[in-house]
Protein backbone atom coordinates (compact mmCIF):
# COMPACT_ATOMS: atom_id res chain seq x y z
CA UNK A 1 0.00 0.00 0.00
CA UNK A 2 1.21 3.83 -1.07
CA UNK A 3 0.18 5.35 2.15
CA UNK A 4 1.92 3.00 5.18
CA UNK A 5 4.18 5.88 6.29
CA UNK A 6 3.71 6.24 10.26
CA UNK A 7 3.33 2.98 10.85
CA UNK A 8 6.50 2.01 9.86
CA UNK A 9 7.31 3.05 13.31
CA UNK A 10 5.92 -0.28 14.83
CA UNK A 11 4.54 -3.41 12.33
CA UNK A 12 3.38 -6.15 13.91
CA UNK A 13 6.94 -7.90 11.96
CA UNK A 14 8.53 -5.73 14.71
CA UNK A 15 6.88 -7.43 17.69
CA UNK A 16 7.38 -10.54 16.91
CA UNK A 17 9.55 -11.48 20.27
CA UNK A 18 6.72 -10.20 21.95
CA UNK A 19 3.59 -11.85 20.87
CA UNK A 20 6.46 -15.28 20.95
CA UNK A 21 7.03 -14.45 24.97
CA UNK A 22 3.09 -13.66 25.29
CA UNK A 23 2.04 -17.03 23.38
CA UNK A 24 4.07 -18.90 25.30
CA UNK A 25 2.83 -17.45 28.92
CA UNK A 26 -0.54 -18.09 27.32
CA UNK A 27 0.01 -21.52 26.52
CA UNK A 28 1.05 -22.12 30.42
CA UNK A 29 -1.70 -20.57 31.79
CA UNK A 30 -3.83 -22.19 29.16
CA UNK A 31 -1.75 -25.93 30.23
CA UNK A 32 -2.52 -25.09 34.03
CA UNK A 33 -7.05 -24.49 33.71
CA UNK A 34 -6.80 -20.82 32.93
CA UNK A 35 -9.92 -19.15 31.25
CA UNK A 36 -9.21 -16.23 28.87
CA UNK A 37 -11.46 -12.99 29.12
CA UNK A 38 -11.06 -10.84 25.97
CA UNK A 39 -11.94 -7.08 26.58
CA UNK A 40 -12.18 -4.34 24.14
CA UNK A 41 -14.87 -1.26 25.23
CA UNK A 42 -14.07 0.51 22.18
CA UNK A 43 -14.06 -1.98 19.80
CA UNK A 44 -16.71 -5.09 20.93
CA UNK A 45 -16.26 -7.00 18.04
CA UNK A 46 -12.36 -7.28 18.43
CA UNK A 47 -13.24 -9.23 21.36
CA UNK A 48 -15.35 -11.28 19.94
CA UNK A 49 -13.30 -12.21 17.56
CA UNK A 50 -10.41 -13.10 19.90
CA UNK A 51 -12.52 -15.36 21.93
CA UNK A 52 -14.29 -17.23 19.04
CA UNK A 53 -10.32 -17.54 17.61
CA UNK A 54 -9.54 -19.52 20.76
CA UNK A 55 -12.90 -21.77 21.54
CA UNK A 56 -13.45 -22.45 17.78
CA UNK A 57 -10.49 -23.17 15.87
CA UNK A 58 -10.21 -22.59 12.25
CA UNK A 59 -7.69 -25.56 11.99
CA UNK A 60 -9.62 -28.82 12.50
CA UNK A 61 -8.39 -30.96 15.37
CA UNK A 62 -6.73 -27.81 17.55
CA UNK A 63 -8.12 -28.27 20.76
CA UNK A 64 -11.13 -25.50 21.73
CA UNK A 65 -9.89 -23.16 24.42
CA UNK A 66 -11.95 -21.55 27.10
CA UNK A 67 -12.47 -17.97 25.92
CA UNK A 68 -15.26 -15.28 26.65
CA UNK A 69 -16.03 -12.06 26.45
CA UNK A 70 -15.89 -9.58 29.44
CA UNK A 71 -19.55 -7.95 29.01
CA UNK A 72 -19.55 -3.92 27.74
CA UNK A 73 -20.95 -2.66 30.54
CA UNK A 74 -19.20 -2.49 33.95
CA UNK A 75 -16.42 -5.42 32.94
CA UNK A 76 -14.65 -4.80 35.65
CA UNK A 77 -17.08 -5.68 38.09
CA UNK A 78 -18.20 -8.58 36.30
CA UNK A 79 -14.11 -10.24 35.93
CA UNK A 80 -13.82 -8.99 39.41
CA UNK A 81 -16.97 -11.41 39.94
CA UNK A 82 -15.84 -14.15 37.40
CA UNK A 83 -11.81 -14.50 37.28
CA UNK A 84 -9.74 -16.67 39.08
CA UNK A 85 -6.08 -16.73 39.93
CA UNK A 86 -4.00 -17.78 36.98
CA UNK A 87 -6.90 -16.68 34.66
CA UNK A 88 -5.61 -14.43 31.39
CA UNK A 89 -7.39 -11.34 29.96
CA UNK A 90 -6.48 -9.68 26.42
CA UNK A 91 -7.57 -6.20 25.97
CA UNK A 92 -8.07 -4.48 22.51
CA UNK A 93 -7.97 -0.66 23.57
CA UNK A 94 -6.63 2.47 23.28
CA UNK A 95 -3.87 3.95 26.05
CA UNK A 96 -6.46 6.05 27.19
CA UNK A 97 -9.57 3.85 28.26
CA UNK A 98 -10.05 4.39 31.79
CA UNK A 99 -11.74 1.21 31.75
CA UNK A 100 -9.25 -1.38 30.42
CA UNK A 101 -6.43 0.43 32.23
CA UNK A 102 -8.35 0.12 35.73
CA UNK A 103 -9.30 -3.35 35.01
CA UNK A 104 -5.16 -3.95 34.01
CA UNK A 105 -4.03 -1.97 37.32
CA UNK A 106 -6.50 -5.13 39.71
CA UNK A 107 -5.42 -7.65 37.37
CA UNK A 108 -2.41 -8.20 39.24
CA UNK A 109 -4.07 -8.57 42.52
CA UNK A 110 -6.52 -11.17 41.52
CA UNK A 111 -3.63 -13.22 39.89
CA UNK A 112 -4.24 -13.06 36.36
CA UNK A 113 -1.91 -12.41 33.49
CA UNK A 114 -2.30 -9.61 31.03
CA UNK A 115 -2.32 -8.32 27.64
CA UNK A 116 -2.89 -5.26 25.83
CA UNK A 117 -3.16 -4.88 21.94
CA UNK A 118 -3.32 -1.12 21.04
CA UNK A 119 -2.30 1.53 18.72
CA UNK A 120 -1.10 4.95 19.06
CA UNK A 121 0.05 6.49 22.51
CA UNK A 122 1.55 3.84 24.39
CA UNK A 123 0.34 3.13 27.89
CA UNK A 124 2.42 3.45 30.98
CA UNK A 125 5.27 1.12 30.99
CA UNK A 126 4.35 -2.11 32.81
CA UNK A 127 0.92 -1.49 32.07
CA UNK A 128 0.12 -5.07 31.39
CA UNK A 129 2.78 -8.31 31.51
CA UNK A 130 2.20 -7.82 28.28
CA UNK A 131 1.90 -4.77 25.50
CA UNK A 132 1.34 -5.17 21.92
CA UNK A 133 1.86 -1.81 20.51
CA UNK A 134 1.91 -0.91 17.10
CA UNK A 135 2.98 2.77 15.95
CA UNK A 136 0.47 5.93 15.58
CA UNK A 137 -1.78 4.76 13.27
CA UNK A 138 -5.87 5.29 13.58
CA UNK A 139 -6.10 2.21 10.84
CA UNK A 140 -4.92 -0.35 12.55
CA UNK A 141 -7.49 -1.35 14.57
CA UNK A 142 -10.04 -1.71 10.62
CA UNK A 143 -7.22 -2.49 8.22
CA UNK A 144 -6.73 -6.16 9.72
CA UNK A 145 -3.64 -5.26 11.86
CA UNK A 146 -5.20 -5.64 14.87
CA UNK A 147 -6.87 -9.02 13.84
CA UNK A 148 -2.69 -10.00 12.40
CA UNK A 149 -1.87 -9.38 16.12
CA UNK A 150 -4.63 -11.83 17.75
CA UNK A 151 -4.07 -14.06 15.06
CA UNK A 152 -0.54 -14.93 16.02
CA UNK A 153 -1.30 -15.57 19.58
CA UNK A 154 -3.45 -17.73 19.19
CA UNK A 155 -1.23 -19.70 16.43
CA UNK A 156 2.04 -19.51 18.10
CA UNK A 157 -0.10 -20.46 21.50
CA UNK A 158 -1.23 -23.39 19.92
CA UNK A 159 2.79 -24.17 18.57
CA UNK A 160 3.73 -24.22 22.72
CA UNK A 161 1.19 -26.62 23.05
CA UNK A 162 3.37 -29.09 20.62
CA UNK A 163 6.55 -28.69 23.43
CA UNK A 164 4.68 -30.25 26.37
CA UNK A 165 8.32 -29.87 28.29
CA UNK A 166 8.04 -26.00 28.15
CA UNK A 167 4.30 -25.92 29.26
CA UNK A 168 5.78 -25.82 33.06
CA UNK A 169 5.81 -22.72 34.40
CA UNK A 170 9.72 -22.58 35.62
CA UNK A 171 10.25 -22.38 39.05
CA UNK A 172 11.40 -18.86 40.57
CA UNK A 173 15.22 -18.27 40.89
CA UNK A 174 16.73 -16.40 43.42
CA UNK A 175 19.33 -14.12 42.22
CA UNK A 176 21.15 -11.14 44.51
CA UNK A 177 20.66 -9.66 47.61
CA UNK A 178 16.58 -9.89 47.43
CA UNK A 179 14.47 -12.80 46.67
CA UNK A 180 11.26 -11.52 45.54
CA UNK A 181 9.65 -14.74 45.83
CA UNK A 182 10.83 -14.97 49.19
CA UNK A 183 10.66 -11.91 51.07
CA UNK A 184 8.40 -9.90 52.23
CA UNK A 185 8.21 -7.10 49.92
CA UNK A 186 4.69 -4.76 48.77
CA UNK A 187 2.25 -6.49 47.19
CA UNK A 188 -1.13 -5.77 45.15
CA UNK A 189 -4.62 -5.78 47.13
CA UNK A 190 -8.02 -5.25 46.34
CA UNK A 191 -10.16 -4.70 49.57
CA UNK A 192 -13.02 -7.02 49.73
CA UNK A 193 -14.55 -6.25 52.98
CA UNK A 194 -13.20 -4.27 56.34
CA UNK A 195 -14.11 -3.73 60.17
CA UNK A 196 -12.46 -1.82 62.50
CA UNK A 197 -9.46 -1.09 61.30
CA UNK A 198 -8.72 -5.12 60.08
CA UNK A 199 -9.61 -5.85 56.71
CA UNK A 200 -9.97 -9.18 54.33
CA UNK A 201 -8.19 -8.40 51.19
CA UNK A 202 -7.86 -10.27 47.76
CA UNK A 203 -3.97 -10.71 46.42
CA UNK A 204 -2.13 -12.24 43.63
CA UNK A 205 -1.46 -15.27 46.21
CA UNK A 206 -4.58 -15.46 47.54
CA UNK A 207 -7.47 -13.87 50.43
CA UNK A 208 -5.86 -12.76 53.50
CA UNK A 209 -6.27 -10.49 56.38
CA UNK A 210 -4.36 -7.11 56.69
CA UNK A 211 -3.70 -4.36 59.06
CA UNK A 212 -5.56 -1.40 57.46
CA UNK A 213 -4.89 1.49 60.28
CA UNK A 214 -2.02 3.48 58.47
CA UNK A 215 -4.66 3.95 55.42
CA UNK A 216 -7.38 6.39 55.64
CA UNK A 217 -11.14 4.96 55.21
CA UNK A 218 -10.69 2.25 53.01
CA UNK A 219 -13.36 1.61 51.27
CA UNK A 220 -14.08 -2.11 49.05
CA UNK A 221 -12.99 -2.24 46.00
CA UNK A 222 -9.65 0.63 46.79
CA UNK A 223 -6.10 -0.87 45.65
CA UNK A 224 -3.57 -0.83 48.74
CA UNK A 225 -0.12 -2.24 48.93
CA UNK A 226 0.36 -4.70 51.58
CA UNK A 227 3.45 -5.20 53.50
CA UNK A 228 4.72 -7.56 56.26
CA UNK A 229 0.77 -7.99 56.49
CA UNK A 230 0.01 -4.31 56.76
CA UNK A 231 -1.50 -2.02 54.32
CA UNK A 232 1.27 0.65 53.97
CA UNK A 233 -0.61 2.94 50.99
CA UNK A 234 -3.40 3.67 48.99
CA UNK A 235 -2.97 3.09 45.22
CA UNK A 236 -4.83 4.64 42.71
CA UNK A 237 -4.21 4.80 38.67
CA UNK A 238 -2.65 8.29 39.22
CA UNK A 239 -0.08 6.99 41.72
CA UNK A 240 0.88 3.85 40.11
CA UNK A 241 1.84 5.68 37.14
CA UNK B 1 9.73 -52.35 31.61
CA UNK B 2 7.81 -50.75 28.43
CA UNK B 3 8.12 -47.23 27.44
CA UNK B 4 4.47 -46.12 28.35
CA UNK B 5 5.35 -46.92 32.45
CA UNK B 6 8.28 -44.55 32.71
CA UNK B 7 7.59 -41.97 30.41
CA UNK B 8 5.93 -40.16 32.66
CA UNK B 9 8.93 -40.75 34.83
CA UNK B 10 11.19 -39.12 32.65
CA UNK B 11 9.88 -36.28 30.57
CA UNK B 12 12.79 -34.79 29.61
CA UNK B 13 13.58 -38.06 27.71
CA UNK B 14 10.76 -37.46 25.66
CA UNK B 15 11.84 -36.28 22.19
CA UNK B 16 8.66 -33.84 22.07
CA UNK B 17 9.46 -32.47 25.70
CA UNK B 18 12.99 -30.20 25.12
CA UNK B 19 12.90 -27.67 27.77
CA UNK B 20 15.31 -25.28 26.17
CA UNK B 21 12.91 -22.29 26.11
CA UNK B 22 14.97 -19.95 24.54
CA UNK B 23 15.35 -22.06 21.03
CA UNK B 24 11.25 -21.99 21.19
CA UNK B 25 10.72 -18.52 22.15
CA UNK B 26 13.27 -17.87 18.99
CA UNK B 27 11.28 -20.15 16.56
CA UNK B 28 7.87 -18.47 17.82
CA UNK B 29 9.51 -14.99 16.81
CA UNK B 30 10.66 -16.17 13.70
CA UNK B 31 7.48 -17.46 12.89
CA UNK B 32 5.27 -14.74 13.58
CA UNK B 33 7.69 -12.84 11.62
CA UNK B 34 7.24 -14.84 8.38
CA UNK B 35 3.59 -14.69 8.99
CA UNK B 36 3.26 -11.20 9.81
CA UNK B 37 5.45 -11.06 6.26
CA UNK B 38 3.01 -12.92 4.41
CA UNK B 39 -0.22 -11.00 5.49
CA UNK B 40 1.06 -7.72 4.33
CA UNK B 41 2.22 -9.24 0.84
CA UNK B 42 -0.95 -10.69 0.75
CA UNK B 43 -3.03 -7.53 1.26
CA UNK B 44 -0.45 -5.65 -1.17
CA UNK B 45 -1.20 -8.18 -3.71
CA UNK B 46 -5.40 -8.17 -3.19
CA UNK B 47 -5.48 -4.53 -3.29
CA UNK B 48 -3.31 -4.50 -6.60
CA UNK B 49 -5.60 -7.44 -8.35
CA UNK B 50 -9.16 -5.62 -6.87
CA UNK B 51 -7.72 -2.12 -7.75
CA UNK B 52 -10.19 -1.71 -10.79
CA UNK B 53 -12.79 -3.68 -9.00
CA UNK B 54 -12.88 -1.46 -5.98
CA UNK B 55 -12.92 1.94 -7.67
CA UNK B 56 -16.25 0.88 -9.75
CA UNK B 57 -17.82 -0.67 -6.07
CA UNK B 58 -16.85 2.92 -4.57
CA UNK B 59 -18.87 4.54 -7.46
CA UNK B 60 -21.59 2.51 -7.08
CA UNK B 61 -21.82 2.92 -3.23
CA UNK B 62 -21.05 6.41 -2.85
CA UNK B 63 -23.97 6.83 -5.20
CA UNK B 64 -26.23 4.95 -3.13
CA UNK B 65 -25.09 6.66 0.39
CA UNK B 66 -25.40 9.67 -1.38
CA UNK B 67 -29.43 8.32 -2.00
CA UNK B 68 -30.04 7.45 1.56
CA UNK B 69 -28.72 3.83 1.33
CA UNK B 70 -27.79 2.26 4.00
CA UNK B 71 -25.02 -0.64 4.22
CA UNK B 72 -26.13 -3.98 6.08
CA UNK B 73 -23.25 -6.65 6.96
CA UNK B 74 -23.47 -10.17 7.49
CA UNK B 75 -20.90 -13.32 8.09
CA UNK B 76 -20.18 -16.25 10.69
CA UNK B 77 -17.89 -16.52 13.21
CA UNK B 78 -14.66 -14.62 13.13
CA UNK B 79 -16.33 -12.99 9.68
CA UNK B 80 -19.38 -12.20 11.87
CA UNK B 81 -16.70 -9.85 13.99
CA UNK B 82 -15.09 -8.77 10.41
CA UNK B 83 -18.34 -7.83 9.52
CA UNK B 84 -19.41 -5.97 12.32
CA UNK B 85 -16.03 -4.17 12.32
CA UNK B 86 -16.92 -2.92 8.86
CA UNK B 87 -20.45 -1.76 10.18
CA UNK B 88 -18.76 0.14 12.97
CA UNK B 89 -16.35 1.63 10.41
CA UNK B 90 -18.89 2.79 7.88
CA UNK B 91 -21.29 4.54 10.82
CA UNK B 92 -18.42 5.68 13.46
CA UNK B 93 -15.54 6.23 11.72
CA UNK B 94 -12.19 7.71 13.10
CA UNK B 95 -11.01 11.11 12.82
CA UNK B 96 -13.61 13.36 10.93
CA UNK B 97 -14.89 10.95 8.15
CA UNK B 98 -18.28 11.05 7.69
CA UNK B 99 -20.88 9.03 9.45
CA UNK B 100 -22.81 6.70 7.27
CA UNK B 101 -25.51 4.30 7.41
CA UNK B 102 -24.49 1.01 8.15
CA UNK B 103 -25.37 -1.81 10.51
CA UNK B 104 -24.35 -5.37 10.87
CA UNK B 105 -27.01 -8.12 11.04
CA UNK B 106 -24.93 -10.24 13.47
CA UNK B 107 -25.33 -7.77 16.43
CA UNK B 108 -28.49 -8.96 17.63
CA UNK B 109 -28.71 -12.36 19.87
CA UNK B 110 -32.32 -12.33 20.25
CA UNK B 111 -33.30 -11.66 16.10
CA UNK B 112 -30.06 -14.62 15.59
CA UNK B 113 -31.45 -17.09 18.01
CA UNK B 114 -34.95 -16.46 17.32
CA UNK B 115 -34.96 -17.02 13.13
CA UNK B 116 -32.38 -20.02 13.98
CA UNK B 117 -34.63 -21.84 16.06
CA UNK B 118 -37.82 -21.15 14.33
CA UNK B 119 -36.48 -21.46 10.57
CA UNK B 120 -33.00 -22.37 10.73
CA UNK B 121 -29.79 -21.11 10.12
CA UNK B 122 -29.79 -20.38 6.75
CA UNK B 123 -32.55 -17.92 7.24
CA UNK B 124 -30.96 -15.82 9.66
CA UNK B 125 -29.34 -12.69 7.53
CA UNK B 126 -31.82 -13.55 4.57
CA UNK B 127 -35.14 -13.06 6.89
CA UNK B 128 -33.36 -9.67 8.34
CA UNK B 129 -32.72 -8.43 4.66
CA UNK B 130 -36.43 -9.37 4.18
CA UNK B 131 -37.21 -6.91 7.32
CA UNK B 132 -34.42 -4.12 6.54
CA UNK B 133 -34.55 -3.61 2.78
CA UNK B 134 -34.98 -0.47 0.59
CA UNK B 135 -34.29 -0.79 -2.81
CA UNK B 136 -31.40 1.94 -2.32
CA UNK B 137 -29.42 0.04 0.44
CA UNK B 138 -26.48 -2.74 0.32
CA UNK B 139 -25.60 -5.84 1.54
CA UNK B 140 -21.76 -6.83 2.07
CA UNK B 141 -21.37 -10.70 3.04
CA UNK B 142 -17.86 -12.13 4.19
CA UNK B 143 -17.09 -15.96 3.96
CA UNK B 144 -13.26 -17.13 3.68
CA UNK B 145 -14.93 -20.48 2.00
CA UNK B 146 -17.08 -18.18 -0.04
CA UNK B 147 -19.50 -20.94 0.82
CA UNK B 148 -21.46 -19.85 3.88
CA UNK B 149 -25.09 -20.59 3.02
CA UNK B 150 -26.78 -18.13 4.96
CA UNK B 151 -24.27 -15.21 3.29
CA UNK B 152 -25.34 -16.29 -0.11
CA UNK B 153 -28.96 -16.40 0.70
CA UNK B 154 -28.76 -12.80 2.22
CA UNK B 155 -27.88 -12.19 -1.13
CA UNK B 156 -30.21 -13.62 -3.16
CA UNK B 157 -32.97 -12.04 -0.97
CA UNK B 158 -31.54 -8.94 -1.42
CA UNK B 159 -31.08 -8.85 -5.03
CA UNK B 160 -34.80 -9.31 -5.59
CA UNK B 161 -35.12 -6.46 -3.33
CA UNK B 162 -32.85 -4.58 -5.45
CA UNK B 163 -30.19 -3.97 -3.26
CA UNK B 164 -26.11 -3.73 -4.27
CA UNK B 165 -24.21 -7.31 -3.11
CA UNK B 166 -21.22 -7.23 -2.09
CA UNK B 167 -19.23 -10.74 -1.26
CA UNK B 168 -15.45 -10.48 0.76
CA UNK B 169 -14.21 -14.03 -0.40
CA UNK B 170 -11.63 -15.80 -0.11
CA UNK B 171 -9.57 -19.20 -1.75
CA UNK B 172 -11.22 -19.33 -5.42
CA UNK B 173 -14.84 -17.44 -4.71
CA UNK B 174 -15.99 -20.87 -3.63
CA UNK B 175 -20.00 -20.43 -4.31
CA UNK B 176 -20.27 -16.95 -4.22
CA UNK B 177 -17.86 -17.23 -7.42
CA UNK B 178 -20.82 -18.91 -8.99
CA UNK B 179 -23.82 -16.70 -7.72
CA UNK B 180 -25.77 -14.74 -10.21
CA UNK B 181 -27.13 -12.83 -7.07
CA UNK B 182 -23.87 -11.97 -6.46
CA UNK B 183 -22.77 -8.35 -8.23
CA UNK B 184 -19.94 -7.85 -6.90
CA UNK B 185 -17.35 -10.62 -5.61
CA UNK B 186 -14.37 -9.46 -4.41
CA UNK B 187 -12.26 -12.83 -3.64
CA UNK B 188 -8.87 -12.71 -1.48
CA UNK B 189 -6.50 -15.55 -3.42
CA UNK B 190 -5.13 -17.33 -0.65
CA UNK B 191 -5.90 -20.71 1.38
CA UNK B 192 -5.36 -19.58 5.33
CA UNK B 193 -8.21 -18.61 6.84
CA UNK B 194 -6.05 -16.04 8.85
CA UNK B 195 -4.58 -14.44 6.34
CA UNK B 196 -7.71 -14.25 3.91
CA UNK B 197 -9.63 -12.39 6.96
CA UNK B 198 -7.05 -10.09 7.68
CA UNK B 199 -6.59 -8.91 3.70
CA UNK B 200 -10.52 -8.81 3.56
CA UNK B 201 -10.36 -6.09 6.56
CA UNK B 202 -7.61 -4.09 4.36
CA UNK B 203 -9.90 -4.69 0.99
CA UNK B 204 -12.89 -3.70 3.26
CA UNK B 205 -10.71 -0.34 4.43
CA UNK B 206 -9.47 0.22 1.33
CA UNK B 207 -12.97 0.24 0.20
CA UNK B 208 -14.54 2.86 2.71
CA UNK B 209 -11.58 4.92 2.12
CA UNK B 210 -12.18 5.10 -1.56
CA UNK B 211 -16.20 6.02 -0.87
CA UNK B 212 -15.23 8.98 1.49
CA UNK B 213 -12.91 9.97 -1.41
CA UNK B 214 -15.88 10.30 -3.79
CA UNK B 215 -18.52 11.66 -1.24
CA UNK B 216 -15.68 14.69 -0.46
CA UNK B 217 -15.42 15.34 -4.30
CA UNK B 218 -19.16 15.16 -4.67
CA UNK B 219 -19.10 17.87 -1.76
CA UNK B 220 -16.66 19.87 -3.53
CA UNK B 221 -18.20 20.23 -7.04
Amino acid sequence: MSTQTASEATSPADLAPDLATASLAMARRFQAGATMWCVSPSWPHHARHVAVEFVHPVIVGKRALPALIAPGREPVAHLRASVEPGDLVVAIAPAADPEVGDLMRRAHAWGVETAWIGAGPRPPAGAANHVLWLGEDDRAPHDGRFILLYHLLWELTHVCFEHRGNLQEPPPVCEGEVCITCSDQGELAEIVSHLDGEARVRTATGMRTVDVTLVDDVAPDDLVLVHAGTAIARVDGEERR
Amino acid sequence: MSDEATDFLYPMVDGTTETDVDVLLDDLAASARGKAGHSAQLTDTTLDALDGQLDVLAEAMAERFLRGGRLLTCGNGGSATDAEGVAELFAVPPGQARRLAARSLVADVSVLTALANDIGFEAVFSRQVIAHARGQDMIMGFSTSGNSANVIAAFERGAEAGLLTVGLAGYDGGAMADCDALEHCLVVSADSVHRIQEAQSATAHELWRRIQQRLDATDAA
